[in-house]
């Protein structure tokens, strides 16, 4: 899942600080899951907004809303109205919701209230770690399954670098050495060997470099159309 | 398509909770109410010290709360999930506690109703059956008359229950409010004696005959007739209507029941020491409830079993007592009332005088040249789908038509005949519309591996006056709680069918519930779904839900930041102290007996898991200097893993607070240790002592 986590009050506020109507607008899906932008925080957010502007002796009208998910239009159909009444949407979801309430609200700017930090897991309740890099050519196959783009603090294809100190990353203690974990690994796959072959150079083509990314789904994307055709030939299967 | 709102709220919030309630399986102690009067709701209201909105609950159902109170056979109690813990929740005396809590609001909300319907009925007969209709059909705005033969209303709670189990202040108190809807009366009035039945049936759009069972049955034995031999219900009139009837000093009742053991039992506050009973049933087998057996042993009374009433012997007009034979068995194989006597054996039991108390019968010779059908064997006819007699517009209800049983079942089937009479006056169909008299869904019991996680707690005992002195007086013998007891009580109540519900279209699956319940109720699947039979209420994972997907059935969540303002009241910009909000853990402390210092405004929960981060925030939010969590101290909570969930959460809201430049220790966790109320006021003194040392703060809105 996409993972985030609260920007501080002080950003917050030097962002909203000259608007009179302010949402602060969760997401219900990713960012909910890492407790940072749901509904509840989103409320969270907005009590704290209040209490800045009060601090601050300035009157603005502060609310909350949340729907499913900020990246997909059906969601917002219902409350599209009552969000074009503010001077400002404070999105709490990810900035593809940032981004994809942008297009949507007019003349309404549209701000973030989180940093859209990694994809994650949720390793244990209120813990999530980076495990993909969403670099958009995957090598795991040849890496035991685990990810040396996202995990590697060097993002080294032919690890372990000198630094690795007794399975952890010379960066800090606290972060495992990725290198380690994919050689004992391997070693239980029985595949250690592959590990003998040198890794070239990566194509980074496939990753931010490229210009924004997309994914384009075509059998979903026909079906639809097809289903339409049909319709508008008076209902014949092609 | 528009996802059919999934996860939509133009509100943020509404209290689904409360809104399903009625889809969702009653709780056992609701759903084994005849009236289902919401126990689960009543009870948790007086553990949150909210009794007058306790005595809403319970009289909605019910107009004859206060006599419930006292003499209900509570299978509420019996179907309690305690049960299956230690001991069943003590449902009738809480009851009592918050109607006598309730006092002065019940007289003062009393009001006439108007009677927009420009239509009339007639009610014959006053005991919970007529009353009740009385009040349904004045509230849907019919003109009411309620005719009843005794000088008194009440029925059989006024004329024949012993004012020692049932004290008359408690019964005028329930008739007042439901007279003061502006029911006319008309009592000392026999229908068939002074009015006509027919003429009844010109004056009212409806009728409702509910006369009850108000003749005592006799048993046809040699020398029944004559002095001495009493029937329970004349007897039991007498003393009621205090007309001393005359006993001698050896009483012999003759019955089983609970009507034999008032009977006993009222012989014994009239002076007579030596009463005894005959039935024909073992111990085991008998019909009479086994408190009310125990209670009449203790005050004296010899209970003779398995003997059948054979002649009663005489001496001249003179009683010499009762010749019974042995009883072989009572039921036939087929487990009918069916007694088998072995003629052979036989017995004399001495007694001067004796009381048949072997059940009743309508007095319904009234009916006899009506338009109301009576079968060949003296019943009544009705159509139990309709709670019609045979003549249109004419209805029955109560023991008339059901039979003996309790007041509370007389109370049920009452409503039942109010809203077809409403009916038949708006000249709709009956047929379906009546609520069906089947058991309601209820939750199942609670599973092995809850109850073991749930602390043993025993029952709040009751204190009654002592049998030497309770034997001598008609005055009440059961001792109500005190307000410290009622709130111990209230607090075992495990909240079943309270607890905890997610709304399907907020949920993102995000499985956090499943993770802190202490108790495994939730599970999550494409959404989480709330095991009603095992969730406990105590409300620990709503604030948790990130989607704010989770409501209580039984209160709501969002009840404290929604009406913060008037919770902890105007924070005064010249104040000298601190404006102190604290949430109190009411477990295992009264709430209005609670002292805390002036400036301290508590704030009453249930227990310090139901308390939200944004809970917290608002009280900052508008203006408070602090704000105390005081918990009811080291191993008291009722429920498990609290502690640490509500520190984690005052911890957040430090953190936030530190980002806003305020003092983190303005936020703190408190423990009341023991748990009474002097260590409460001195924690809540000591923290605003803290907080006076930091500094007031300036700004303050709303
Ligand atoms: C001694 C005794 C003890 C009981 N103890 C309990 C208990 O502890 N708990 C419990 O739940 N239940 C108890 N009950 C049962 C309870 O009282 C009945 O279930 C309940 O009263 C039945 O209500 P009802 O409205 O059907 O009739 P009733 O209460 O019998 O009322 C009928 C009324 O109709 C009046 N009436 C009859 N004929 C006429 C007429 N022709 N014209 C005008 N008025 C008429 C009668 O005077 C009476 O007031 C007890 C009953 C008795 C007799
Ligand atoms: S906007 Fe979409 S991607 Fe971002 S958090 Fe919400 S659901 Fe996830
Ligand atoms: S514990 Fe409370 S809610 Fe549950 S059955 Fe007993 S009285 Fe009813
Ligand atoms: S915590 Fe809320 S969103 Fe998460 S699974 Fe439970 S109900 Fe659903
Ligand atoms: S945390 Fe408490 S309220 Fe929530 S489901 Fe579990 S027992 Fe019920």
């Amino acid at each position: 899942m996409i993972m985030g986590s609260q920007k501080p009050i002080d950003e917050i506020w030097a962002m909203v600080k000259d608007f009179n109507r302010v949402l602060v607008f969760g997401c219900n899906t990713c960012v909910a899951v890492c407790h940072a932008g749901g509904e509840k925080e989103a409320e969270t957010i907005a009590s704290l907004v209040r209490m800045r502007a009060q601090q601050e002796g300035r009157t603005m009208e502060v609310k909350h809303l949340g729907v499913m998910r900020h990246c997909e239009p059906e969601y917002f159909e219902p409350v599209m109205d009552e969000v074009k009444k503010y001077d400002l949407i404070l999105s709490t979801a990810c900035g593809v919701g940032v981004n994809f309430l942008s297009d949507r609200t007019g003349t309404i700017p549209v701000f973030p209230g989180i940093n859209t930090s990694f994809f994650g897991s949720v390793e244990a309740p209120g813990f999530f770690k980076e495990l993909c890099a969403g670099c958009g050519n995957c090598i795991v196959h040849l890496t035991g399954g685990l990810c040396p783009i996202a995990r590697c603090s060097k993002t080294l294809m032919n690890g372990p670098c000198g630094g690795t100190n007794k399975g952890k990353c010379e960066v800090s203690n606290e972060i495992d050495c990725i290198w380690y974990l994919i050689v004992e690994r391997m070693k239980k796959l029985g595949t250690l060997e592959k590990l003998s072959e040198i890794q070239p150079p990566r194509n980074w083509a496939t990753s931010r470099d490229g210009g924004p990314r997309r994914i384009s789904l075509e059998h979903l994307r026909e079906y639809e159309e097809k289903e339409e055709k049909a319709q508008a030939t008076g209902g014949k299967k092609q | 398509m528009t996802p059919q709102n999934k996860g939509t709220t133009t509100e943020p919030y509404r209290p689904y909770g409360a809104d399903i309630k009625e889809t969702r399986p009653y709780s056992p102690c609701r759903a084994a109410c005849p009236a289902h009067t919401d126990v689960q709701a009543y009870v948790g209201l007086i553990a949150q010290g909210k009794y007058t909105e306790a005595f809403e609950v319970i009289t909605a159902p019910n107009p004859i709360a206060s006599v419930c109170s006292m003499i209900c056979h509570h299978p509420c109690e019996q179907a309690c999930r305690r049960c299956g813990i230690d001991e069943p929740l003590s449902v009738r005396h809480l009851k009592r506690f918050a109607i006598e809590k309730s006092q002065e609001y019940r007289r003062a909300k009393r009001r006439l109703v108007q009677k927009t319907r420009g239509k009339s009925v007639g009610i014959i007969g006053s005991g919970p059956s007529g009353l009740t209709a009385a009040r349904d059909l004045a509230d849907f705005g019919y003109s009411v008359t309620i005719y009843e033969r005794h000088p008194v209303l009440g029925g059989m709670l006024a004329s024949a229950i012993p004012p020692y189990r049932l004290p008359r202040n408690m019964l005028k108190e329930d008739i007042d409010d439901v007279i003061s809807r502006g029911i006319e009366v008309k009592t000392g009035c026999e229908i068939g004696r002074d009015v006509k039945l027919e003429d009844l049936a010109k004056k009212h759009d409806a009728v409702l005959i509910a006369i009850g069972l108000s003749q005592s049955r006799s048993i046809p034995i040699p020398g029944v007739e004559g002095p001495g031999v009493l029937l329970a219900i004349p007897f039991l009139e007498d003393v009621a209507f205090d007309r001393k009837p005359s006993l001698g000093k050896k009483v012999l009742v003759i019955g089983g029941g609970n009507v034999a053991m008032d009977v006993a039992r009222t012989a014994r506050r009239l002076g007579v020491k030596d009463v005894s009973m005959v039935c024909l049933e073992s111990a085991e087998e008998m019909p009479a409830w086994k408190w009310e057996v125990d209670e009449a042993v203790e005050e004296g009374i010899a209970i003779n079993h398995r003997w059948g009433p054979k002649a009663v012997r005489r001496e001249g007009e003179k009683v010499l007592g009762l010749e019974v034979k042995k009883v072989k068995s009572v039921f036939d194989a087929s487990g009918r009332f069916n007694p088998a006597y072995d003629e052979s054996n036989t017995t004399l039991l001495e007694a001067d005088t004796i009381i048949i108390t072997i059940g009743q019968m309508s007095n319904i010779s009234f009916m006899k040249d009506s338009a109301v059908k009576v079968d060949e064997r003296g019943r009544v006819q009705w159509n139990p789908e309709t709670q019609m007699s045979s003549a249109p517009g004419i209805f029955l209800s109560g023991e008339v038509v059901t039979g003996p049983g309790s007041a509370i079942a007389a109370v049920a089937n009452g409503h039942r005949a109010a809203l077809a009479m409403h009916l038949h006056c708006q000249g709709e169909t009956i047929e379906g519309r009546l609520p069906a008299a089947q058991e309601k869904e209820k939750i199942e019991q609670m599973p092995a591996e809850v109850v073991e996680k749930v602390a043993r707690e025993s029952r709040v005992k009751i204190k009654h006056l002592a049998p030497e002195v309770r034997c001598d007086t008609m005055v009440h013998f059961e001792i109500g709680y005190d307000e410290t007891e009622a709130l111990k009580e209230a607090g075992r109540c495990r909240g079943c069918g309270g607890g905890a519900v997610v709304n399907p279209n907020k949920c993102m699956a995000c499985l956090t519930c499943q993770r802190i319940c202490p108790y495994g109720a939730p599970v999550v699947t494409s959404v989480s779904e709330i095991r009603p039979e095992y969730c406990q209420a105590c409300g620990l994972c709503a604030p948790e839900c990130p989607g704010q997907a989770i409501s209580m059935v039984s209160y709501d969540v969002r009840e404290f930041r929604d009406r913060m303002p008037s919770l902890i009241g105007a924070v005064d910009p010249g104040r000298k102290e601190p404006h102190i909000a604290a949430f109190i853990c009411t477990h295992h402390v009264g709430v209005f007996g609670f002292k805390v210092p002036s400036n301290v405004h508590a704030i009453p929960v249930h227990c310090t898991s139901r308390i939200d981060v944004l809970d917290i925030l608002k009280a900052v939010e508008c203006g408070a200097d602090g704000v105390a969590i005081v918990r009811c101290g080291e191993g008291t909570c009722k429920y498990r893993g609290i502690m640490h969930r509500v520190s984690a959460r005052a911890k957040r809201v430090q953190e936030l607070m530190s980002a806003l430049g305020m003092g983190p220790e303005r936020i703190e966790v408190l423990s009341a240790t023991g748990g009474d109320s002097a260590s409460y006021e001195a924690v809540c003194a000591a923290f605003s002592a803290r907080v006076k040392e930091m500094g007031l703060r300036k700004a303050s809105i709303r």
